[in-house]
C-alpha cells in the first residue's frame, strides 16, 4: 500500500511539466556549479602548490645574508584550498589568501578574492552548496505542498480514507514519494560530485576526505528530511493548498534570505567587532611598551656569570631580538585571540540561529566539513604564525651563537635549510564535528521533529474536508 | 472609469486584512534596515573621527618638537632625526586619506563593507597602503547585511507580486469578471485601475517610510544633491514597481488560475533575483578569470629580491640621474633608509606591469558584467541604489584615483628630500597639503544612474506593453 502511494506521487510528479522543468533547472545548476567548483579548485590548488614550492626555493636561495636580514625577508604562506571546497566555497572569498611571515610582526592575511570580484558577486555565489541549501528545499516545497491539501480540495482524500487505508501508511507513502522524486535528482548529482572529488584530489587526500564527505551527505539528508517533514505538516494542517504554499514560501524566504543577514546583524550587535583603527592603535600601544633592555642585559650577564657585556660568550643581539619577538608574540597572541574569539562567538550565535532557521545550522556544518569556514581559516593562521616563530627563533638562535667579529656576520644556505618547510595539515574530521556539535544537533532535531510533526498531523489532525 | 476601479479596489483592500499586513510588514522591514544602515554609517564616522584626532595629535606633537629644535630647547639625539624627510613624510605627519559616507549612505551598505574607506599614507608602496581594510568576520561578509537595498531589491518584489498575482484571475474565480465587463469598462481600464492603486499604494508606503526613516536617522535634507538623489531613487522605485506589476499583468493575461499565477511569478522572481545574477557572475568569472593574487605576490617577491641584490647600485644610478639631490660634500651615502627607498622605487617600477595586467583583467570582467545588468531589473536596481547611496564600486574607484594622485604628489615632494637628506622645519610641515575628499558630482551620479533608469524603463515598458497587448485577447468567461 505504502509503495503504491509513493509510486502514485512520483508518477504525478513525472507528469507535471512544471515539476519536470524545475527539477531539470535545479539539476542543471547543481551540475554546472559542481563543474565550475571543480575547475576552480584545480586551478587555485595548482597555483598554490607552485607558489609554495617557489617561496621555499626563494628562501633557500637567498644567498649570503645576516640571519636577521633573512628573517626580514621571510616567507609567504598561502592558504591551501580544500578539495571539498568544490561543494561549498564558504567564507573562502572573504578571507585573504596569503600572509607574509616576517620578523617582528604578525601580518594580516591579504588579498580577499571578493575584493577583486565583479559587483555581481555579492548577489551570491552559484555553488553546489547554494543549490543544495536554497533551491532543493524549494523543490521539496513544490513537490509536497499539495500532498494532503490538494487531495482534500479535489475530494480524493475523502475517497482514500473511506477505503480504510491507515493514515500512517498514507503519510509514509507520501513522504517516500517526495523522497523518491528527490532521489532521482540527487543520486546522480551526488555520484557526479563524488567523481569530481576523485578527479580533484590525489588518491591519499580523497581517502582522507571521505569521512568529511560522508558526514556532509548525512547532514544534507537531515536538512532535506526536515523540509519534507515541514512541507507535509503544513500541507496536512492548512485549509487549502494555496495557503500551504504561501506559508511554506514565507518560511523558505525567512530561512534562506532573511535569516543569514538577521543573525549576522544580531551576532555583530551582541559581540562587537573593534574597528581596524582601534585594533591597530591598541596593538601599537601594547607593542610600544616593549621590554626592559637593561634588565635583560643584567639577567643575561648573571646567567653567563660575567660582569660586562663585552665578556659575554654569546652575541647579545640574538638574545635581545629573541626577547623582542617574545614580547611581540605575547601581544599578538592576546589581541588576535580576543578578536578571533569574538568572531567565533558571533559564528556560534549564528549556528544557534538554527533553532528557528535550519539553514543557519546547515550552512555552518557544510562550510565546516568543506574546510572553508572561519574556524579552519583560524587554524591555518595559527599554524602559519607558529611557523613564523620557528623561523625567527632559528635565525635569532644562530645570531646569538655567531662569532663576535668585526664587520657583519653572514649566514648561508646551511642555516636556511635548517628551517623545515612549512607543512599544513587540515584538522581531522572529529575536530570539525566538535565545532559543529550545535549545528549537527539542531539538524537532527529538525529532521526528527519535522517528520514526527508530519506523522502527527497526518494521523491526528488530517480532516477529510 | 479608471478612477472608479481604483476607488473600488481601495474599498476592497481596506476591508481586507491585506492592507494592514502590508503596512506593518513594510514599516518593519524598512525601519529595521534603515536602523541597520545608519549604525554602520555611525561606525564609519566614529572611526574616521578617531583617525582625524590621532592625526592632529601626531602632527601637533611633531610641530612642537620641531619648534623646540629650532629654538634650541630640544637636542636631537640618537639615530632618528625628527626633522628627516623620511620620518616626517612616512610617519609623523602622514595623513589619513578618508572617504566619508555619502549623505544617503544609510540606504545601502553596498560594497562599503568590502573596500576600505580610509588609508594611512606612507612613503612606501601603494600596495601596502591599498591592502589595508576594515576588520570583519568573513562569515558576516558572506551573509551580507539586512540593509534597505536588500529589502527593496529582494523582498519588495515579493510584496508587489503578492498584491498583483490575481489581478484578473481572482475576478474570474469569484465570478465577478463577467459582471465587471458588462459595465462600460474595458479590460485594460480595469487592470490599469487595479495596478495604479495597488502599485501606487505600495510605492507610496515605501517612499513614505524611507523618508521618515531617513529623517529619523539624521539624513541632511538641506542640500540639493540629496534631493536629486532622492528624486532619482523614487523614479527608480517607481519603475521597479512598474516592472513587477507589469509581470503580474503579463502572467494574468495567460488566463491561468490564481495558484498557477502565483507559482509562475514566484519562479520568475527566483530566476531574475537569485539565479540569473549568480549565473551571470559565473559566466563572467569563467570568461575573464582574474589572474591569481598568489602569482602577483610571487612577481613582487622576485622583483624585490632582484632590486635588493643591487640596492646600492640603484642608489648610485639614481644619484647619477639626479645629481642635484646629492647631499653637499658627500659620496652617495648608502645608509639603510635611502637604500631601502631606492630599492622600493625599483620594485614599484618592476611590479607595475603585473599590477596593471591584474587591474585590466578585473576591469574587463567588470565591463563584461556591465552588459549583464540589463538582463535583470534586480541587478539594475541594486547597482543604482548603491550609486545613489555612495557605496558603489564606482565611488570607490573615484576615491582610489584621488588617493593615487595625492600619494604621487606626496612622494614627489618627500622622496627627493629623502635622497638629498634635507631636514624639514616647522614652517614646511605646517604648510604641507591637506587631503580633502572630493565628492562625485551630481553629473557623475546622473550619468551612471540615468543609464540604469533608461534600462529599467525599457524593461518595465516592454513587460507592460506586451502584457497590455495580450489583455485584448483575454476572454471574460
Amino acid at each position: 500500500m505504502i509503495s503504491q502511494i509513493a509510486k502514485k506521487e512520483m508518477l504525478e510528479m513525472r507528469r507535471d511539466g512544471r515539476f519536470q522543468v524545475a527539477s531539470a533547472i535545479v539539476l542543471g545548476l547543481l551540475l554546472v556549479s559542481l563543474g565550475i567548483g571543480w575547475q576552480q579548485y584545480v586551478s587555485v590548488n595548482r597555483q598554490h602548490e607552485m607558489a609554495r614550492a617557489e617561496t621555499r626555493e626563494q628562501w633557500l636561495s637567498q644567498g649570503k645574508k645576516n640571519p636577521h636580514s633573512a628573517a626580514h625577508y621571510g616567507v609567504y604562506a598561502f592558504k591551501p584550498k580544500s578539495p571539498l571546497s568544490l561543494v561549498d566555497r564558504g567564507a573562502d572569498q572573504y578571507t585573504g589568501v596569503a600572509v607574509w611571515l616576517e620578523a617582528h610582526k604578525q601580518n594580516e592575511f591579504k588579498y580577499k578574492p571578493a575584493r577583486d570580484a565583479n559587483t555581481l558577486a555579492r548577489f551570491g555565489d552559484l555553488t553546489a552548496s547554494s543549490v543544495l541549501q536554497l533551491l532543493v528545499p524549494l523543490l521539496i516545497i513544490l513537490m509536497s505542498f499539495s500532498s494532503f491539501a490538494g487531495e482534500r480540495e479535489s475530494g480524493t482524500l475523502r475517497l482514500l480514507l473511506s477505503m480504510g487505508i491507515a493514515r500512517e501508511k498514507l503519510a509514509l507513502g507520501k513522504a517516500l514519494g517526495v523522497a523518491g522524486g528527490l532521489g532521482m535528482l540527487l543520486v546522480p548529482a551526488a555520484l557526479i560530485g563524488s567523481a569530481a572529488l576523485v578527479l580533484a584530489s590525489d588518491s591519499g587526500s580523497f581517502v582522507a576526505n571521505l569521512p568529511r564527505l560522508g558526514w556532509m551527505t548525512a547532514s544534507y539528508l537531515l536538512y532535506f528530511a526536515a523540509f519534507v517533514g515541514i512541507s507535509l505538516t503544513v500541507s496536512a494542517l492548512a485549509k487549502s493548498a494555496r495557503l500551504a504554499l504561501v506559508c511554506l514560501l514565507g518560511f523558505w524566504i525567512f530561512n534562506g534570505l532573511a535569516a543569514p543577514r538577521l543573525f549576522s546583524d544580531v551576532s555583530r550587535t551582541v559581540h562587537r567587532t573593534p574597528s581596524s583603527f582601534a585594533f591597530s592603535q591598541r596593538m601599537d600601544g601594547e607593542l610600544k611598551k616593549g621590554f626592559d633592555g637593561e634588565a635583560l642585559k643584567k639577567k643575561v650577564m648573571a646567567q653567563y656569570g660575567v660582569t660586562s657585556m663585552e665578556a659575554l660568550p654569546v652575541n647579545f643581539l640574538g638574545i635581545s631580538l629573541k626577547a623582542g619577538e617574545d614580547h611581540g608574540n605575547e601581544v599578538y597572541d592576546k589581541l588576535y585571540s580576543e578578536l578571533w574569539d569574538t568572531f567565533e562567538a558571533q559564528n556560534r550565535l549564528q549556528q544557534q540561529g538554527g533553532v528557528v532557521a535550519p539553514l543557519m545550522a546547515m550552512r555552518s556544518v557544510s562550510m565546516g566539513l568543506s574546510g572553508t569556514d572561519f574556524a579552519q581559516f583560524r587554524d591555518f593562521s595559527v599554524a602559519a604564525e607558529k611557523y613564523r616563530r620557528v623561523l625567527n627563533d632559528a635565525m635569532n638562535d644562530d645570531l646569538k651563537n655567531s662569532p663576535k667579529t668585526e664587520g657583519p656576520y653572514m649566514a648561508d644556505e646551511k642555516l636556511w635549510s635548517k628551517v623545515p618547510e612549512f607543512a599544513y595539515v587540515m584538522p581531522e574530521v572529529n575536530v570539525v564535528l566538535g565545532q559543529q556539535a550545535w549545528s549537527l544537533g539542531l539538524l537532527v532535531l529538525w529532521a526528527l521533529g519535522a517528520t514526527g510533526m508530519a506523522g502527527w498531523a497526518a494521523t491526528r489532525r488530517l480532516r477529510a474536508e | 472609469m479608471i478612477g472608479t476601479v481604483a476607488k473600488q479596489e481601495w474599498r476592497l483592500l481596506k476591508a481586507d486584512r491585506t492592507l494592514a499586513a502590508v503596512v506593518v510588514l513594510m514599516a518593519a522591514m524598512v525601519g529595521y534596515s534603515l536602523y541597520n544602515g545608519s549604525s554602520w554609517v555611525a561606525f564609519q564616522r566614529q572611526t574616521l573621527g578617531a583617525a582625524e584626532t590621532e592625526q592632529a595629535e601626531r602632527k601637533g606633537k611633531l610641530l612642537k618638537t620641531l619648534k623646540g629644535i629650532e629654538e634650541g630647547r630640544i637636542e636631537v639625539k640618537g639615530t632618528q632625526d625628527p626633522r628627516s624627510a623620511a620620518s616626517i613624510g612616512g610617519n609623523s605627519s602622514a595623513p589619513y586619506l578618508a572617504m566619508p559616507p555619502a549623505p544617503l549612505a544609510t540606504l545601502a551598505v553596498g560594497q562599503s563593507d568590502l573596500y576600505p574607506y580610509y588609508f594611512k599614507l606612507n612613503l612606501r608602496s601603494k600596495q601596502a597602503i591599498l591592502a589595508n581594510d576594515e576588520i570583519e568576520n568573513p562569515t558576516n561578509l558572506l551573509a551580507g547585511r539586512f540593509d534597505l537595498a536588500f529589502v527593496l531589491v529582494y523582498l519588495f518584489p515579493l510584496v508587489a507580486l503578492a498584491l498583483g498575482y490575481n489581478l484578473i484571475s481572482s475576478e474570474r474565480e469569484q465570478g465577478t469578471l463577467a459582471l465587471a465587463m458588462s459595465q462600460p469598462l474595458t479590460m485594460r481600464e480595469m487592470v490599469t485601475g487595479k495596478i495604479v492603486l495597488r502599485g501606487g499604494l505600495l510605492l507610496g508606503l515605501v517612499v513614505l517610510f524611507t523618508f521618515a526613516g531617513a529623517l529619523l536617522t539624521g539624513v541632511d535634507l538641506g542640500s540639493s544633491t540629496v534631493w536629486l538623489r532622492l528624486g532619482l531613487w523614487v523614479s527608480l522605485m517607481a519603475l521597479y514597481t512598474g516592472f513587477w506589476f507589469g509581470l503580474a499583468v503579463l502572467v494574468n493575461s495567460y488566463q491561468t488560475s490564481s495558484a498557477t499565477n502565483a507559482l509562475t511569478l514566484a519562479g520568475a522572481w527566483l530566476g531574475l533575483v537569485l539565479v540569473l545574477p549568480s549565473v551571470a557572475n559565473l559566466v563572467a568569472t569563467s570568461m575573464y578569470p582574474v589572474p591569481s593574487r598568489v602569482e602577483m605576490v610571487q612577481a613582487m617577491r622576485v622583483a624585490g629580491k632582484e632590486a635588493q641584490s643591487k640596492g646600492s647600485m640603484l642608489l648610485a644610478k639614481y644619484m647619477e640621474d639626479h645629481p642635484e639631490l646629492m647631499p653637499a660634500g658627500e659620496k652617495p651615502a648608502a645608509d639603510f633608509t635611502t637604500l631601502s627607498y631606492a630599492v622600493q622605487m625599483e620594485v614599484d617600477k618592476k611590479v607595475e606591469p603585473v599590477l596593471k595586467r591584474f587591474d585590466e583583467q578585473v576591469e574587463k570582467q567588470q565591463a563584461f558584467v556591465e552588459g549583464f545588468k540589463y538582463l535583470s531589473p534586480a541587478i539594475l536596481a541594486q547597482t543604482a541604489i548603491n550609486d545613489l547611496a555612495g557605496t558603489s564600486l564606482g565611488r570607490y574607484q573615484h576615491f582610489s584615483r584621488q588617493v593615487d594622485g595625492f600619494f604621487d604628489a606626496w612622494k614627489g615632494y618627500f622622496l627627493p628630500k629623502v635622497f638629498a637628506k634635507t631636514k624639514l622645519g616647522s614652517g614646511e610641515v605646517a604648510g604641507l597639503p591637506v587631503y580633502q575628499f572630493r565628492e562625485e558630482t551630481d553629473g557623475d551620479i546622473l550619468g551612471r544612474v540615468g543609464v540604469v533608469l533608461a534600462g529599467m524603463l525599457v524593461l518595465s515598458g516592454a513587460v507592460l506593453w506586451v502584457g497590455y497587448i495580450r489583455l485584448r485577447r483575454v476572454s471574460i468567461s
